[in-house]
């Protein structure tokens, strides 16, 4: 297996740090544009090409609700999106077995942990 | 699914290693997992000290009765207090900072979980007035409010964490019923030191168990 059989989509710094970042909620729980924006450091017009990107692929879904004169985005990752997150992590530790001789058998990244 | 044509730039995986990018994952997921428990481990540590001292001061206030009343000294009580009020404004400040700008459906469940466990807490300790307006006997007076409210708070959590399929929760949930059904077996006096052992020992577990899963890598063994 190379690099290049990873999702380009997710293989790219700041979409993979969004798409972690999401993927850490509980399914179908959305998070506002301006928390996941402070929790990644990034400037609005970056995370909004980012995030463009990802929606056209399907693997996140935002959503702008207006309350009075403020409107507010929130985005979540989309099943498609979590799927995604998954293959892609299933290929790069299966490259990473192979770059090490070594890996382990592939593991769902559970949510309840959030119960706590 | 359309996927955006990539160029050989880093922002685009070109020169985006794969041992760069499961570093960068394991962080970004680790540093989320961070931010999105309500519950941290320092405040479950900080709550198994409280466990500890409340129950242990009550323990210390009791065990030298000849003969038993069950009165609680006025120190114990205060301290007690002043630690229970420190514990809520913590929890309060730790689970509103997990939840800021956070929506969905598990937001609802927890709304829902949060109110139901008031309500057990309110049931659980009410019961105790009630009982002491009848004037119930000096060693049932020690015994119930030891172990009685949290065996009704753990059993309802269990209850309502199991219909929530919040499996961690339900386990903590039933720990928490376990001990409080065996202090009760201490007797008057030592049913609050098992209550603080056995509940500094819950606490401990799961400030140990939610680090672990917060540090868990996604790529790594």
């Amino acid at each position: 297996m190379t690099a290049d059989e990873l999702d380009p989509l997710i293989h790219a710094p700041t979409r993979l740090k969004i798409v972690a970042t999401l993927a850490a909620l509980p399914d179908g729980d959305a998070l506002s544009f301006t928390r996941l924006q402070d929790m990644l450091g990034l400037t609005p017009g970056n995370l909004i090409i980012q995030l463009r990107k990802l929606e056209e692929a399907d693997y996140l879904a935002s959503k702008k609700t207006r309350n009075g004169s403020t409107q507010k985005t929130t985005v979540t990752l989309t099943p498609e999106g979590r799927a995604a997150l998954a293959t892609y992590t299933r290929a790069l530790r299966n490259l990473l077995g192979d770059l090490n001789a070594e890996g382990r058998p592939a593991e769902n990244e559970d949510t309840d942990y959030a119960a706590f | 699914m359309n996927h955006t044509p990539g160029t050989a730039t880093a922002e685009n995986g070109g020169d985006f290693d794969p041992r760069q990018a499961a570093a960068l994952l394991d962080q970004a997921t680790q540093h989320a997992r961070r931010t999105f428990t309500p519950l941290p481990p320092l405040l479950f540590a900080f709550r198994a000290v409280v466990v500890l001292v409340v129950f242990g001061g009550f323990w210390l206030s009791v065990r030298g009765q000849h003969p038993y009343t069950g009165h609680l000294s006025g120190w114990a009580v205060i301290v007690a207090i002043v630690l229970v009020i420190i514990n809520i404004g913590l929890t309060f400040g730790a689970m509103g900072r997990a939840g800021d700008g956070v929506s969905g459906p598990t937001q609802r469940k927890w709304g829902v979980w949060k109110g139901l466990m008031v309500a057990a807490w309110i049931i659980g300790y009410a019961v105790t007035a009630p009982l002491y307006h009848a004037g119930v006997s000096h060693p049932f007076w020690g015994l119930y409010p030891a172990s009685a409210p949290l065996l009704i708070i753990g059993l309802a959590g269990t209850a309502v964490a199991v219909a929530f399929r919040y499996w961690s929760l339900a386990c903590t949930c039933l720990a928490i019923a376990v001990v409080a059904a065996a202090a009760g077996f201490g007797g008057p006096a030592n049913s609050w030191l098992i209550m603080g052992i056995g509940l500094c020992a819950v606490n401990l577990a799961i400030a140990a168990f939610t680090a672990w899963r917060q540090r868990r890598s996604l790529v790594r063994p």
